[in-house]
């Protein structure tokens, strides 16, 4: 196979994959021939490797490699925004209970709850393939979220 | 409707073939380190099936995950890959397994 298909093939797997296994894959599909059937075969692998990636080996992930995906860093943003927001309120004197939910309200509820789909996207994605620090960023979450709730609570709002 | 007699008649050549692809892999590299392409063609020699690049490497990455096999050092971007000890042990008792349900099927399959 010619060694440019080989690597546009290759770059059908998930990065932490090609890292760890880029070279020696990309020198076995140039090396073999593998016609139609070993192409669907590759692209199946990869595709499953997608939904059902590999970890161990020396696929080893660290803390700050986890808490940069998107899906770890996003809820912990919602939940500082929403933090922010409670706090921009209350320094233009807008933090009183009221009958009538405002603006600030909304927009607390959309960041909090919008960020649940994420936060389970995440869990999902990343308590299978690393477990210790996916639980340290899932305490991070939590503490953020909780962080953002606790004026509404103490303050009942 | 499909039936064993017709089977028996027209013997498919694939039929014979066996494919699962970490316990071929994990057999393959029983004798000594081999990398992919050696395997592929290992495989090939002793049961009839060719692994496709693909299911090669997953079989490989969740059998190197398991600690079943190894690394070695890559010679020329071919990486070698050898049976750690947890490996064989896993392999003689799979092998044993399918040892005890062959014999057991070859016997009930003789008396016809």
């Amino acid at each position: 196979m010619k060694l440019t298909v080989a690597r546009q093939l290759v770059r059908l797997y998930p990065r932490d994959w090609r890292d760890r296994y880029g070279d020696e894959f990309e020198a076995l599909l140039a090396d073999e021939n593998p016609g139609l059937g070993g192409l669907a075969d590759t692209v199946c692998s990869a595709l499953r490797e997608r939904i059902f990636p590999t970890f161990g080996g020396n696929m080893n992930f660290s803390f700050a490699t986890v808490v940069r995906k998107p899906s770890a860093f996003i809820p912990l943003a919602m939940s500082l925004t929403a933090l922010v927001v409670l706090g921009i309120a209350a320094m233009s004197g807008g933090l009183v209970p009221q009958r009538d939910e405002g603006a600030t309200a909304h927009i607390w509820q959309l960041l909090m709850a919008g960020q649940l789909p994420v936060l389970a996207f995440f869990a999902i994605k990343w308590l299978p393939r690393a477990p210790k620090q996916s639980l340290a960023v899932l305490g991070l979450q939590l503490g953020a979220a909780l962080a953002a709730m606790a004026p509404v609570f103490l303050l009942h709002l | 409707m499909r039936s064993t007699r017709r089977v028996a008649q027209h013997p498919d050549p694939a039929a014979g073939h066996y494919s699962d692809p970490p316990l071929l892999v994990l057999a393959s590299l029983a004798d000594g380190p081999k990398h992919g392409h050696a395997m592929i063609d290992d495989i090939a020699r002793i049961c009839g099936t060719r692994l496709g690049p693909g299911t090669l490497y997953g079989a490989i990455a969740r059998l190197e995950q398991q600690g079943w096999i190894e690394p070695l050092r890559a010679q020329d971007r071919r990486r070698p890959y050898r049976i750690t000890a947890e490996g064989e042990r896993v392999l003689r008792a799979k092998v044993i397994t399918l040892q005890k349900f062959a014999r057991t099927a070859l016997g009930r399959l003789a008396p016809s």
